[in-house]
C-alpha cells in the first residue's frame, strides 16, 4: 500500500483516550501532534455520524491537515478508532482502508472478551497482544 | 452457544448440555455462597453477583456479535437486535413477543425459554417460579449488559409464572 500510517488512535465511548500510538519514524510528528489530531478527530465524527443516515461503521476521511488526512471508524458500541496517514499522490482508496479498520476491530473485540478486562474502568490499553495486532497494522500499510 | 454467530474464525463446538450444567451449578454455587447469611439478603445478594456477572459477559458479547452490523439507528433498533441477533447467538431461537409502550417500556416474552426447558420442580406453581426465578438473574444482567455497551441505559427485569414461560421486562433509564 502506498502510503505510512502516523498515528492509530483508539477513543472510548466516552470520549476517552483508550489508546493512542504514534508509528512515525519522522521526528516531525511528536507524539503531543498525535494526540492533538485524535481530540480533533472527535468533533469530526460526531458531526458525521449526526448528519450522515448512512449506518457503515467506517466513516471515510474526516479531514486533511497540512501533509496528513485522517480517517475515521466508530463500533455499534460507540468506541472510535483513528488513522492518520500521510497524504500521497495516489488516492487511498476506501477499501484498503477499511481492511486496515476492520483488522483493529478484530483486535479490540478479542481484547474485551478477556475477562479480566474492565469495560467501566476507562482505562488506557495496555495489553502486548493489542501491543502486536496494532503494530501489524502500521506495519502492513507501509510499502 | 452458536460460535458462527459470534464471529469465530475457528468454530469450536461446545457440548449443549454441559453448558447448561454449568449455568445450572453457577447459580447453585452463588446462593450456596451466600447461605450463611440471614432471610432476603442472601438471595438479594446472590442475585446482584449473578446479574453483574451476566451484565459482563453481555458487554463483551455485543462487542463480538455487532462487529459486521450497520450501525443502529434508534433506540427499537437495539431491543429488536437484542430479540434477534442476541437471543440466536445465546438460545438459537428469537424471542417470541416484542411489546412496547413506546415510552421506554419493552417486554420480551419467550415462551419457551432455554434454561427453563429442562427444568421441574417439587411443589406448587407458586414455588417452582420462585426457584426459577434464581435462574433469571444471570439472563438479565446479560441484556442489560448487551443495552448497556450499545449506549442504552437500562433497568431489565426478570419474570417466571409457570416453566419454561418467562418474560424480561426493560425499562429506559432517562439520561
Amino acid at each position: 500500500m502506498p502510503f505510512d500510517v502516523i498515528c492509530i488512535a483508539v477513543i472510548g465511548k466516552t470520549n476517552n483516550p483508550l489508546y493512542i500510538k504514534n508509528c512515525s519514524r519522522n521526528a516531525a510528528y511528536p507524539d503531543l501532534k498525535c494526540h492533538y489530531i485524535a481530540h480533533t478527530a472527535i468533533d469530526l465524527v460526531e458531526e458525521k455520524i449526526s448528519t450522515t443516515k448512512q449506518a457503515d461503521q467506517y466513516l471515510g476521511l474526516l479531514y486533511a491537515l497540512e501533509e496528513l488526512a485522517v480517517f475515521g471508524y466508530i463500533t455499534n458500541t460507540r468506541v472510535k478508532f483513528i488513522i492518520v496517514t500521510s497524504l500521497t499522490d495516489a488516492a487511498i482508496k476506501d477499501q484498503e482502508m477499511k481492511a486496515l479498520f476492520r483488522k483493529i476491530h478484530n483486535a479490540y473485540v478479542a481484547l474485551v472478551s478477556n475477562p479480566f478486562w474492565d469495560p467501566d474502568a476507562q482505562r488506557v490499553i495496555s495489553s502486548p497482544n493489542f501491543d502486536r495486532a496494532i503494530a501489524q497494522v502500521a506495519a502492513g500499510s507501509s510499502s | 452457544m452458536a460460535t458462527a454467530v459470534l464471529g469465530h474464525d475457528d468454530r469450536r463446538l461446545v457440548a449443549e448440555a454441559s453448558l447448561d450444567f454449568l449455568v445450572v451449578e453457577m447459580v447453585d454455587l452463588m446462593h450456596r455462597s451466600h447461605a450463611g447469611e440471614t432471610g432476603e439478603t442472601d438471595r438479594e445478594a446472590a442475585y446482584f453477583k449473578l446479574e453483574n456477572l451476566g451484565y459482563q459477559l453481555g458487554m463483551a458479547m455485543v462487542e463480538r456479535i455487532t462487529k459486521d452490523r450497520p450501525r443502529f439507528l434508534d433506540n427499537l433498533d437495539v431491543v429488536k437486535f437484542i430479540c434477534k441477533d442476541f437471543w440466536i447467538a445465546l438460545f438459537k431461537k428469537q424471542i417470541d413477543n416484542l411489546k412496547t409502550n413506546h415510552r421506554g417500556v419493552y417486554v420480551l416474552t419467550d415462551n419457551n425459554f432455554r434454561w427453563f426447558s429442562r427444568m421441574s420442580g417439587d411443589g406448587t406453581s407458586a414455588d417452582i417460579s420462585r426457584q426459577a426465578f434464581a435462574h433469571l438473574a444471570f439472563p438479565c444482567g446479560l441484556i442489560r449488559g448487551a443495552l448497556g455497551n450499545l449506549g442504552v441505559a437500562t433497568v431489565v427485569s426478570g419474570e417466571v409464572t409457570t416453566i419454561p414461560h418467562c418474560t424480561f421486562q426493560i425499562k429506559i433509564s432517562k439520561p
